[in-house]
């Protein structure tokens, strides 16, 4: 028979299912030869990091406040353990007692390749751990690793912030050169100076089989060591400034006047950051209603109150408006067209001693119209309100004073300058902005940088900035007594402070705002010489009565245990 | 001038088929030894052994049927049919397990699978009915042959073994084309068979299932079914251009690539040869096919052509699956790669039914 049809057929249909797999021979071994040679290098190639030392942060005398100390991880290969794994998970969960949900959960949160080990329980003791490997064998892997600790805890947590593994924000952090699971600081120093703590991961390359087993070895690379920092902080004026403010909302900051050395920063409430390096426990910070991953001295803004008045004072004197004799009469209220404007009590006739030490909103309602609103933003600004302190912790958040710009279309009435000129309205800054601005009274003119850092390994991190705002020596004089006056004269708004025999100054505040009125106290001393500037505040406590007897407990403390 | 040259293009298929056989024999070996090689040693000798035997004995018929009378097949086509039957029931009774099937029948250490038989008896049997001059009717053309193999379709499916299930029904319907018989008949089979398909898949094992649709998507399970296709891909497409270099494949050194030396020993050849190996691999194949279909239109036997039409399809249908599935585009259905996969029955087939075409050349 004639087979030239079926000949014909077969020899075409065999033709095609030639080109069929030359085809695909040749889409995955020539258009995608490179992408199939890296799957499988990452299938023999395996990185075994090994996690470089974080530089330690130590206080002003040395004692460490964020360190690492070795923790053992117990880890699983996902190849190793690919049919057993749930049983295997159930039965290491009976043996420590722990849930098997949490296993699964950092098994599938650290997924990285079949064959690249995942911890599966993180930081147990030594002992427990080769129990643990004497039970299970060669189903699971012990991983010792540093782990960063912070031994003041909660006291802490805002200045030194935590680490955390990169691969989270992984495609913000890789343009920096992190590696995924290469350890990167989060807030506070530990994310502000992480370039000098970070140090270099480092690891072995080595070439395994489909079992995990190690065939052969490829380099390896070492680890470099982070740089240790010092910082200006005085870990027990921390401690003290953090046990005051505890259960209340604020902030208690302690810097050295002269050169902006922060030596305390405490805010309140406040968060454990070993949490977040044991993965446990952290959604509480994370949706807590009180908000305690915020760092209340620099990364809010509240209204000022009364603590804007010096540099209302200091505003009027410059532009020669008032004389420190100058009077006016306060008989409880002022009248602006319909509106009527109130001060706390009927002070009778005044001058401007008398008018800062008893906060008399009278008084400065008279300087506010006399100055203007343009000239107290003038002045503000230059006392360093509205623009940020630039102290060496991130997210710091700059205030507001009602400047043109920042006003846009809004109608401006006589009566809002009545307010300005007391700090309420569009009066706002952070704890630590007015602090320095105040502090610029006891530097003699001065705004000074606050700065956390004191060293970097071994070298002294030397910059001091100040800079002169330009006030003359009268008015700082004239303003420094009233502020003295404050806390000295018979009447002082903050004369609860005198008999801690400290010789300071300072200013009290309430400030009007939602929830309750926020208290405020910010001053230094000793004021012939001043050596530190203090600033309190509490959040809707009702009163700066609240800030005083803060203050009070806080230098009381402080004097008791010989720390200044 | 133009039978000259016909005569003479076909003058040394025996020639060409031995030395192609000669080669495919030594790369079934060197792939062998690579994949059986690990950290510098060969693991597991035996079986390397083992397939040297298979090899020799494997040589041995196919010299062995080259001289034997093909039309022998002719007379004892029924009764080689009914003593598959046979074996498949002894498996099915008395067989060995392994992977999850029961294929194999135990002889004196030996393994032996007759579902690979059913290849050779579906051949002749088909060949003979079809080529049968009273094969005109619906009854004896069409009806007969196709009950016979689905029967032997179902002993095999039952084992389970999908890969030479499905082959033989390829074979039935390739064959059936060649037939005397009107085409269409074959045309609404295939297209019953076809809407069938879904209730087979009832009948299905779960494993086979899972493979079905893993083919789909194999990132559906990349540990579980997934993973011999991901790795098998991983293996080729690393082998580039020019390929690892013997021994140091390391998808296969490394121990990535399971089943490497039964049904996916393609993958070593392509990541230690590259493409270019493979394409000479495949061009050896493809050369023998042209060989064997060649040499049909100067047969007067319409029985031995249906044989050497059904050699070539089998031929064809093994290779493309094999490596289709390796490559992904097929799904994984369990068939060694023609000559090259270790396997003994497998290679006594293979090498049987090239000695049955070079017989038939000879008559």
């Amino acid at each position: 028979m004639n087979y030239d049809y079926g000949i014909r057929l077969f020899r075409r249909i065999s033709a095609i299912g030639f080109l069929i797999l030359a085809g695909s021979l040749f889409y995955y071994q020539i258009i995608n030869g490179d992408y199939y040679l890296r799957r499988a290098k990452n299938n023999y190639v395996r990185v075994i990091p090994s996690r470089s030392i974080r530089g330690t942060i130590f206080d002003r005398n040395n004692q460490p406040l964020a360190y690492d100390k070795a923790a053992f991880n117990i880890a699983v290969i996902p190849y190793q353990v690919r049919d057993r794994r749930d049983f295997l998970f159930d039965d290491i969960a009976r043996y420590l007692k722990c849930s098997s949900r949490q296993l699964s959960q950092n098994y599938s949160r650290k997924f990285q390749n079949l064959f690249s080990p995942i911890d599966i329980i993180l930081d147990i003791d030594k002992v427990t751990a080769f129990k643990v490997r004497e039970r299970f064998g060669e189903d699971i892997i012990i991983n010792p690793q540093p782990q960063r600790y912070y031994p003041y805890g909660l006291s802490c947590s805002h200045l030194l912030g935590y680490v955390k593994e990169a691969v989270a924000f992984y495609e913000n952090l890789k343009q920096y050169g992190y590696a995924p699971y290469e350890r990167v600081g989060f807030s506070g120093i530990e994310q502000y100076y992480d370039t000098y703590l970070r140090g270099e991961d480092g690891g072995d390359l080595i070439e395994v089989n489909a079992k995990g087993k190690i065939v052969g070895f490829l380099g390896n690379q070492n680890t470099q060591r982070g740089v240790d920092i010092s910082l200006t902080i005085d870990y027990r004026i921390q401690q003290i400034a953090y046990h005051c403010l505890e259960g209340k909302r604020g902030a208690l900051i302690l810097m050295d006047s002269k050169n902006g050395e922060i030596l305390s920063l405490a805010s309140w409430p406040a968060y454990d950051p070993n949490n977040f390096i044991k993965g446990k426990n952290v959604e509480q910070y994370l949706i807590g209603i009180l908000k305690p991953m915020h760092n209340r001295a620099i990364q809010s803004t509240y209204p000022l109150g009364s603590t804007f008045k010096p540099i209302v004072a200091a505003a009027a004197l410059e532009e020669k408006k008032i004389a420190p004799s100058t009077t006016f009469i306060c008989s409880g209220e002022m009248r602006i067209g319909n509106a009527q404007f109130r001060c706390e009590n009927k002070h009778g006739q005044e001058n401007l001693y008398q008018g800062l030490a008893h906060s008399c909103n009278i008084y400065f309602y008279n300087l506010g119209l006399l100055v203007g609103k343009e000239k107290i933003c003038e002045w503000a600004t230059r006392f360093g309100l509205n623009t940020l302190t630039n102290i060496d912790l991130p997210y710091e958040k700059k205030g507001i004073i009602p400047t043109q710009d920042f006003l846009a279309e809004r109608q401006w009435y006589k009566g809002d300058t009545l307010n300005f000129s007391i700090g309420q309205g569009y009066t706002e800054s952070s704890p630590l902005e007015i602090m320095c601005a105040i502090n610029v009274f006891a530097t003699g003119g001065y705004l000074t940088k606050p700065k956390l850092l004191k060293k970097v390994g071994a070298a002294a991190s030397g910059d001091i900035s100040m800079t002169n705002i330009g006030l003359s020596n009268h008015t700082l004089e004239i303003i420094k007594n009233g502020l003295i006056d404050v806390v000295n004269g018979a009447d002082g708004t903050a004369r609860t402070l005198k008999p801690l025999n400290l010789d300071i100054a300072g200013k009290t505040g309430t400030a009007q705002a939602k929830g309750g009125a926020h208290g405020w106290f910010v001053g230094f001393f000793p004021y012939h010489n001043p050596q530190y500037t203090i600033c309190v505040f509490l959040e809707n406590a009702g009163s700066s009565y609240e800030a005083l007897k803060i203050t009070n407990t806080f230098l009381e403390k402080l004097k008791e245990q010989k720390l200044l | 001038m133009i039978h000259t040259l016909q005569t003479q293009a076909i003058k040394n298929p025996i020639t060409s088929i031995i030395v192609c056989l000669l080669f495919l024999s030594v790369v079934s070996l060197a792939l062998l030894y690579s994949s059986l090689h690990q950290g510098g040693e060969l693991k597991d000798q035996t079986i390397f052994y083992k397939q040297i035997m298979w090899l020799a004995l494997a040589w041995i018929f196919f010299i062995g049927f080259s001289f034997l009378n093909y039309r022998l097949w002719f007379d004892f086509a029924i009764i080689l049919y009914i003593l598959n039957i046979l074996l498949l029931i002894a498996v099915e009774l008395f067989g060995k397990s392994a992977l999850g099937a029961q294929r194999w029948l135990d002889i004196g250490g030996f393994s032996f699978q007759p579902s690979e038989v059913s290849k050779i008896t579906a051949i002749f049997i088909l060949a003979r009915l079809f080529s049968s001059p009273d094969a005109k009717g619906l009854w004896r053309g069409i009806a007969v042959p196709f009950g016979l193999i689905m029967l032997n379709v179902a002993f095999i499916a039952k084992q389970p073994d999908l890969g030479t299930a499905l082959i033989l029904i390829f074979l039935f319907f390739s064959l059936g084309f060649f037939s005397s018989l009107k085409k269409r008949y074959f045309v609404i089979l295939l297209l019953i068979a076809l809407m069938a398909s879904p209730f087979a898949w009832n009948h299905l094992k779960s494993y086979q299932k899972k493979r079905l649709i893993v083919f789909l998507n194999p990132n559906v399970e990349p540990l579980g079914a997934g993973y011999t296709i991901i790795q098998s891909k991983i293996a080729i497409g690393s082998g580039r251009m020019h390929g690892k270099g013997f021994l140091a494949g390391t998808q296969n050194q490394f121990n990535f690539l399971p089943e490497r030396h039964t049904d996916f020993i393609f993958t070593v050849l392509a990541e230690e040869w590259g493409l270019l190996g493979s394409l000479f691999l495949l061009l050896i194949y493809f050369y023998i096919f042209y060989r064997i279909v060649e040499v049909i239109n100067y047969l007067k036997d319409t029985f031995a052509q249906l044989v050497l039409f059904g050699i070539a399809f089998l031929f064809f249908f093994h290779v493309f699956i094999n490596i289709g599935m390796t490559l992904g585009i097929l799904p994984v259905v369990g068939l060694p790669l023609l000559f090259l996969s270790y396997g003994g029955t497998h290679l006594l087939v293979s090498f049987t039914l090239l000695g049955v075409f070079v017989n038939i050349y000879r008559q």
